[in-house]
Formats: C-alpha cells, sequence, structure tokens
C-alpha cells in the first residue's frame, strides 16, 4: 500500500461463543462500528478464529479492497499470530492488522455491567481503529543461526538434552561445574517405581557423552558471560585448572592412593572421605581426577607433590591456569538441576544437632555399595545398625511459613523407597513414614505405594511436629499427631530420615541475570507458557529442562530433556531464524547520546556508537530487541522509535478512548 | 498469613501442643470444625479453653495459619454466647473483687519465704490503694459489667 492510499479498514467483530456475546450487545457494537471514519466494512461472527471466520476476513479483504483489518476478541496473545496469517494469506501485509481485546479486558471483567460493558467495547475498537490508520507494513527480519548448542548442567537433564542434539547431528559443548557429570541421579541407589540401580541406567548415558564426537565435554567448567541472540549466541565459559592434563590421565587412581591428605567428600555429603586428588565417584565421567587446591598440601604449604612423583602418566600440572574458552553457538539449554532445603531452618527437627537424623539424599549414599558404609544401613552416632527407622515427609516443602509452598513431588516416592530398601536390608526393623498426603502420581507410582504397604512398612499420618534425642541412646523421641486417630503420641526411633524439600539452586540469581531469563514465584527458572510452551523461556533461543524449572523425577526430567532437544533442534535445523520485527530505531538527528537507553535496555540491545569525534549516537541491536519499548518511554529526546507502537500510534488510541 | 481455610489437616499444631499431651485438646480439630461450620462443637467444648496461648502451633504451622489467634477470637465468641466456664468467672469474680486473681493463702507465705523474698507479694496486697485503680480499670474496660452479666 501506498502511503498515501486512503485506510479502507474492515472490522470483525466475535462473539467468542457467549463469552463476548453473552455480555456485550455485539450488533450495537457492529452498528456503532460502521459509522466511523475509514470502515468500509464491518461485521460480526460466532468464532473469529475458526476457519469459516478466517475465511470471511479474507474474503472481506478481497471484495471491499481492505487495507487495514481490525479484529475485537480475545487477548492478541491469544490470537493475533492467526489473524496476521489470515491477512498474509489474503495479501495484505501482516502488520496492517490490529486487534481489540474486548474479552479479557472488557467482557470477563464487567460480566454484570453488559450496558456499560458494551460502552467499553465501543470504545476499544475506536481505539484500534485510531491506531489501524497510522500503521505501516513491516517486514520481519531473518538472521542466520550456529548450528551448535550450549548446555549449562551435566544433570541426567543435560546428559539427555546432549545426547539427543548430538545424534540429531549437531555439535554440542556440555558444561558441567563440578569435575564429572551425573548431578543428582549419580548419588542416587536405586530408583523408583521400578527399582533399577541408577548408576546401571545413567553411567552408559555418562559414557556415551563422554565419547560422542558431536559432543564437547567441558566439565569443571562454568559460563561466565553471554551475549548475542537466538542463532547467534557468543559465549566465555570459564575452564577452572584442575592441575591434572585430562589427555595424559588415565584414570589408575595411583595419585588418589599415594595422597597424605583427606577431607569430607562432598558426593558422599560429609558421609565418606575423598582425597586432596580425586574423582568424586568411581564412575566419574571424565575419569580425569581434579586437585582440590584449598586442601592440597603443595598449594597450602608448599610441599608434598607425592601425585606427580606417583603418576604413571605424568599428568600432574601444578602449573596449570584457568583458561577462559569462547564459543559461538545457536541456542542454550539451562539444565542445572536444583539443592536441598537446608533442614537446620526448620530446628524442631534437630538436624545438625542430633546425628542419627539425616536426609533423604544422605540415605541414598548411606544405601549406595559405593557409599561411605558400603551399601550397610548404620547410625552416623555409633555405625549400629538401626532396628527403627522413621521416615517424615514435606520437610520444607509446602511450608509457606519457613520452607517452600510448593510440593516438591519425588519426596513420597523417594520415602517409600527408602522404606522398601530398610526392610529389605535389615530384616524385621520396623519402619514407618509419617506423612500429611501421599502422593503417588506418576505410572507405576500408587502400585508401588501398595507393595510397599504390603511389606509391613507402617504409614501414620500426621506431620511429626518436634524430635527430641534421648543422649544416652543416640534414639530419638517423636512428637506428633496421628490425625487418623485424634490421638497425639510419642514414639522412639533409632534413625530418622527427612525427606527435604527440592529448592531452586543457589547460583540460579547469578545464572538468571547472564541469561536474562525470568524465573517464577517459587524460585525456579520459569517456562514461557505453562502448558502450550514448557520447554522455552520468554528469551528465544534459550531453552530449560529438569529440575532447573521445577521439582520432578527422572521420567519427567528426561522427557522434558528431549522435549527440550527436539524444540531446540528447530532453528537449528532451519539454519534460519526470522524476528517480529516490531523492534526499536533512533532517529539520529534528535539523539543526544545521553546513554539513558543504553543504560535501561534490559537486553542489552543498544549501544552507543561514536559517529564522529566526540559525538555518539545511539544503536539498536534488531536482533537483541524484544520491543519492550523501556527505551522510548525513557529517551529524554524523543529519539527512539518502537515500530508498531509510535507515538502517533499510542497517541491516537488514547485520544479515540478519552474521547467516547 | 492464610484463613485457616488453607489448613491441611497435617496436625502439627497437635502434635506441638503443650496443654494437648495432658488434655483432649486437638488444635488441629479446632480449625477443623471451624471449617465445616460446626459452632458449638467448639464453642461448647471444654477443649476450647485448655489452651495456654504459648503459641508454638501458629510459630509452626506451615501454612501460616493464625491458630492461636484464632482460638482467643473463639474464646470471646464462646464467651458472648454464654460458654463461660465456672472456674473463669470465678477468677474473674476473685480478680474483680480482691485485685488478685487467686486467694493468697498461708502456703503461699511460707513458700515465699522459704525462698526469702517478701512474705507478701508487692501487689494490692502490699498497696491497698491500689485497688481502686484496679476497680477503675476493670469498671472503664467493660471488664466488671460483662462478667457480673454472665452470672445472671
Ligand atoms: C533423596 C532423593 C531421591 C530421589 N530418588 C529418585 C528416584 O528414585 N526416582 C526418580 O525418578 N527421581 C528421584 N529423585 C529425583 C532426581 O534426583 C531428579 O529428578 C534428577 O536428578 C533431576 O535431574 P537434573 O539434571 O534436572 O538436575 P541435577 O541432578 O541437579 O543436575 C544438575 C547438574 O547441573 C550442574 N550445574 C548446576 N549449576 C550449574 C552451573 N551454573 N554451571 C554448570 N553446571 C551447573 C550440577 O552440578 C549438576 O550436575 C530423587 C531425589 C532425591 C533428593
Ligand atoms: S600434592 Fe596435593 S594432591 Fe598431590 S598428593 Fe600431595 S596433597 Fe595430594
Ligand atoms: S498446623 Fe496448621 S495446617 Fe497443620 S493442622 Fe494445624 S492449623 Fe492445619
Amino acid at each position: 500500500m501506498s502511503e498515501k492510499e486512503e485506510p479502507r479498514i474492515g472490522v470483525f467483530i466475535c462473539h467468542c461463543g457467549t463469552n463476548i456475546a453473552g455480555v456485550v450487545d455485539v450488533k450495537q457494537v457492529v452498528d456503532f462500528t460502521s459509522k466511523q471514519p475509514n470502515v468500509v466494512f464491518a461485521t460480526d461472527y460466532t468464532y473469529m478464529c475458526s476457519d469459516p471466520g478466517q475465511a470471511l476476513i479474507k474474503d472481506s479483504i478481497k471484495e471491499h479492497k481492505l487495507n487495514r483489518v481490525v479484529v475485537a476478541a480475545c487477548s492478541p496473545r491469544m490470537h493475533e499470530p492467526t489473524f496476521r496469517k489470515t491477512c498474509q494469506e489474503a495479501g495484505l501485509n501482516p502488520y496492517l492488522f490490529e486487534m481489540a481485546n474486548i474479552r479479557e479486558q472488557c467482557c470477563w471483567v464487567h460480566m454484570g455491567e453488559p450496558e456499560k460493558a458494551t460502552e467499553k467495547a465501543k470504545a476499544l475498537v475506536k481505539a484500534a481503529l485510531a491506531k489501524a490508520s497510522l500503521l505501516e507494513p513491516l517486514t520481519p527480519m531473518e538472521f542466520n543461526v550456529e548450528r551448535s548448542a550450549l548446555i549449562i548442567g551435566g544433570g541426567i537433564a543435560g546428559i539427555q538434552a546432549a545426547l539427543d542434539l548430538a545424534n540429531a547431528g549437531f555439535h554440542v559443548y556440555l558444561v558441567e561445574k563440578e569435575p564429572s557429570i551425573g548431578g543428582h541421579m549419580a548419588q542416587l541407589d536405586k530408583t523408583f517405581p521400578t527399582l533399577d540401580c541408577s548408576a546401571c541406567i545413567l553411567t552408559p548415558k555418562m559414557v556415551d557423552v563422554g565419547r560422542h564426537p558431536n559432543i564437547t565435554l567441558l566439565t569443571y567448567c562454568e559460563a561466565q558471560e553471554v551475549e548475542g541472540f537466538i542463532g547467534n549466541f557468543k559465549v566465555k565459559i570459564l575452564r577452572k585448572a584442575r592441575y591434572v592434563d585430562e589427555k595424559a590421565c588415565t584414570g589408575c587412581g595411583v595419585c588418589a592412593q599415594k595422597c597424605p591428605v583427606k577431607v569430607p567428600s562432598e558426593f558422599d555429603l560429609g558421609l565418606g572421605m575423598r582425597k586432596a586428588i580425586y574423582i568424586p565417584f568411581p564412575q566419574s565421567v571424565p575419569i580425569t581426577h581434579t586437585i582440590d587446591k584449598e586442601n592440597c598440601l603443595y598449594f597450602t604449604r608448599g610441599v608434598c607433590k607425592v601425585c606427580e612423583k606417583f603418576c604413571p602418566a605424568k599428568a600432574i600440572r601444578f602449573d596449570q591456569q584457568d583458561e577462559t574458552i569462547e564459543l559461538k553457538v545457536g541456542i542454550i539449554i539451562n539444565a542445572t538441576g536444583y539443592d536441598l532445603f537446608n533442614a537446620k531452618k526448620l530446628p524442631q527437627y534437630g538436624y545438625g544437632k542430633y546425628k542419627n537424623v539425616i536426609t533423604g539424599l544422605e540415605f541414598e549414599r548411606l544405601v549406595n555399595a559405593s557409599g561411605p558404609t558400603g551399601g550397610k544401613i548404620v547410625r552416623p552416632s555409633d555405625g549400629k545398625t538401626p532396628k527403627s527407622v522413621a521416615f517424615i515427609q514435606c520437610i520444607g516443602s509446602r511450608d509457606e511459613h519457613h520452607g517452600v509452598p510448593y510440593c516438591s513431588r519425588i519426596c513420597c516416592m523417594a520415602s517409600l523407597k527408602h522404606a522398601h530398601q530398610v526392610k529389605e536390608k535389615i530384616p524385621g526393623a520396623e519402619v514407618c513414614v509419617f506423612y500429611i498426603d501421599l502422593r503417588c502420581f506418576g505410572k507405576g507410582y500408587e502400585e508401588f505405594l501398595v507393595r510397599v504397604q504390603d511389606e509391613g512398612i507402617r504409614l501414620v499420618r500426621g506431620k511429626v511436629s518436634e524430635i527430641y534425642e534421648n543422649p544416652e541412646t543416640g534414639n530419638l523421641r517423636l512428637r506428633l499427631e496421628d490425625t487418623l486417630l485424634g490421638e497425639v503420641m510419642e514414639t522412639e526411633f533409632e534413625l530418622v530420615v527427612l525427606a527435604v524439600a527440592l529448592v531452586p539452586r543457589a547460583e540460579a540469581p547469578a545464572l538468571q541475570t547472564l541469561l536474562k531469563v525470568s524465573r517464577g514465584a517459587d524460585g525456579f527458572f520459569l517456562e514461557a507458557h505453562p502448558k502450550l510452551r514448557p520447554v522455552e523461556t520468554h528469551i528465544p533461543g534459550i531453552f530449560i529442562c529438569g529440575c532447573a524449572q521445577g521439582p520432578k523425577d527422572i521420567p519427567d526430567t528426561v522427557a522434558q530433556a528431549s522435549a527440550a532437544a527436539a524444540q531446540a533442534a528447530i532453528p537449528l535445523s532451519q539454519g534460519k531464524v526470522t524476528a517480529e520485527p516490531l523492534t526499536a530505531y533512533v532517529l539520529e538527528d534528535y539523539c543526544s547520546g545521553c546513554g539513558v537507553c543504553e543504560a535501561i535496555c534490559p537486553y542489552k540491545a543498544i549501544e552507543l556508537k561514536e559517529v564522529e569525534e566526540g559525538k555518539r549516537r545511539a544503536e539498536v541491536n534488531e536482533a537483541l530487541c524484544q520491543g519492550c519499548g523501556l527505551c522510548g518511554a525513557a529517551c529524554p529526546s524523543k529519539a527512539i522509535v518502537l515500530r508498531g507502537f509510535t507515538e502517533p500510534q499510542l497517541m491516537s488510541q488514547i485520544e479515540a478512548l478519552s474521547s467516547v | 498469613m492464610k484463613t485457616l481455610y488453607a489448613c491441611i489437616q497435617c496436625g502439627t499444631c497437635s502434635g506441638s501442643c503443650p496443654a494437648g499431651r495432658y488434655t483432649n485438646l486437638r488444635t488441629r480439630l479446632i480449625v477443623r470444625n471451624i471449617q465445616l461450620g460446626l459452632r458449638e462443637n467448639v464453642l461448647g467444648s471444654d477443649d476450647l479453653w485448655a489452651c495456654t496461648t504459648c503459641y508454638t502451633c501458629q510459630e509452626r504451622c506451615p501454612r501460616n495459619i493464625m491458630i492461636t489467634d484464632i482460638v482467643r477470637v473463639a474464646r470471646n465468641i464462646a464467651f458472648e454466647e454464654g460458654h463461660a466456664k465456672k472456674p473463669h468467672l470465678y477468677v474473674a469474680h476473685m480478680f474483680i473483687n480482691t485485685g488478685h486473681s487467686i486467694k493468697f493463702a498461708d502456703e503461699h507465705r511460707k513458700l515465699r519465704e522459704s525462698v526469702n523474698v517478701s512474705s507478701v507479694p508487692p501487689t494490692v496486697l502490699s498497696y491497698p490503694e491500689a485497688m481502686e485503680e484496679i476497680s477503675k480499670l476493670t469498671e472503664l474496660s467493660g471488664f466488671k459489667k460483662k462478667v457480673l452479666e454472665r452470672e445472671g
């Protein structure tokens, strides 16, 4: 359409079944609309978004030579893309379309006042018409996509996503901050509900990652800087010195045998020891050993070097330095997982004070054959086999007072699994699970509950209120109400296991700043839509999966990881992405170079450039710009224009609204 | 803070309750009965008066329900609706008439002397002129009127 051409607007008013038509008098709105300037056609229909509804728009564009279209219906978040395509199919530039929201912003909030709602609907349509007259055609931008991926976090989520993308033919950089991949799953013994050994199902995948030609494994590494946009991310990775040459080290373990320094093992949650040169667990990938600088005698006191002397592969490198690696990738997947709730925040349970009160993850290490006790369930206080074990649910979960408001989803099943393991390993032991609700929602989960019940495990409905230790025996007295009996009781156990909540990573805020993604009220990373876009974030090209997005079990984590890989593969395999043209641009003559916009842009899309000696002007990187409009509002010189939301467009809309 | 309709009946409150260890008070059931609108179960029950208002339940409730405060409100309603217990009224009377909620007896005197504090506490018993102030306060606050009404 040439600029001089008079606007010919077609208006389509949707009933949305009775959502709109049940409140607003649609015929009145059509009548009103037909009398507005530039409107050449106005009509209504039950469902504008349906095929016949869209056909009506297309036919009308042709029949009435429409050069602008306004649909008055639901929120543009729902159907703006639908109607833009409809316009395009009829040969009209899709950005010559405007939507008036008369459902969420009118009918749904004014259900009891149909007359006033009808007046408001007219006002909203009038405002949309005012803007529509001033719309200009726009063209989406296209960018090339770097065909490689960065995955942050090497738990089961990151491992699965990496393997899927690598098998699809894309190069993957898998970054893990610990010396080995595996995450929490590597710490588990058996996995509910099938009780397969966690290592047996995890290690083949870890090994695959380690030798996949399309995967560059970057362990003991952290992402430090992320710049750019979908298809073109530039990332700086910090590779921490492990003082061992990854290529030379054969993982023989002689160094660790000879190293004289013992420190509590992080992997065993302090229940066992490791050396100053170590691998976290026997199946670590890579098998490369790492020197813990904080505890190594050479680094702390300048003596020792025993490992260097004995290493048959000559792999020790005391002069190794931290390195920065620069990568270009097309997409990023955040698979950074979870942390556990600190049970010391609930002092009434005595965690950290009474030795025989432990967490579920500590129990996993105790019961695991490669754990500190060789798989024997013993009491930390005296190494004895407990004859009675209590499991207490919802420690921190569902506790908006001192913990987190949400349900951690895995703990009921994890404690039932643990209860079964006690019965299996300690015949005759008394095992009791204290719960508020048993949530066994997954496939095969209720069946697992029945199985465990049959094994003679006692289930008591009631949250334990407090625990006291008998200092002589180390036994624990639990005080609670059995809510089904209405009886308050005190009962004694030799070991207590707390099912603590899954919480966001402590580093989540830093990662949020790095990736510029959002987190929800619960602190976990936020998906773009809770139902329809569960693995995308609101930043194009950045995806999430696993417990980074919220607490979940391994089946859900793996499913979500494969989903993230599939979504990420779309831009990677297309090799191109298109971006909305609703971006900002600078009127260079107005710009004074003050820099307000550069400071305010949350996407770092604006940069001040020196155009001549001493003269700076703002420049928008359209690929980075998300069209939020902050810069336009902040610019004191009115030098920034947001396409699709220009000042004349918005002012005309406001004027129209206030003139009804 | 949540309204008591958010209660999940976990029993943390009852299990924490020091009074519930020696009485039939089940804090959780007070909340449950109120949720279900079973007024008489709450207002007519002796258990309502067993709470020592120590606030342990309120401090621990995972749903952040103001349980102890709710007990206090329920007691006020119970009192207004004629559910005042005899021993409470007796204590109230003692206070209105003597400025002390219990009768000061010889055994108290002996106990005090045995630990070397003044044989009579520094209350109205030592300062009889304070009784006038107490009368004024019980009157002004409406406490006296409410207690006397219950008697009739
Ligand atoms: C006691 C217990 C028992 C359980 N038992 C079962 C079970 O039997 N069955 C079951 O299905 N589920 C079970 N689960 C749940 C299971 O642990 C999770 O579903 C699974 O581990 C989630 O995997 P993930 O990869 O999302 O997260 P994680 O396992 O937490 O992995 C995240 C990885 O990312 C790394 N990382 C984090 N931040 C960064 C960063 N900034 N840079 C680089 N790397 C980073 C971490 O080091 C880690 O390796 C259990 C959980 C607990 C607590
Ligand atoms: S130099 Fe450090 S890591 Fe090596 S053996 Fe000695 S203490 Fe252990
Ligand atoms: S502790 Fe709170 S949530 Fe639990 S039963 Fe008592 S009032 Fe209800």
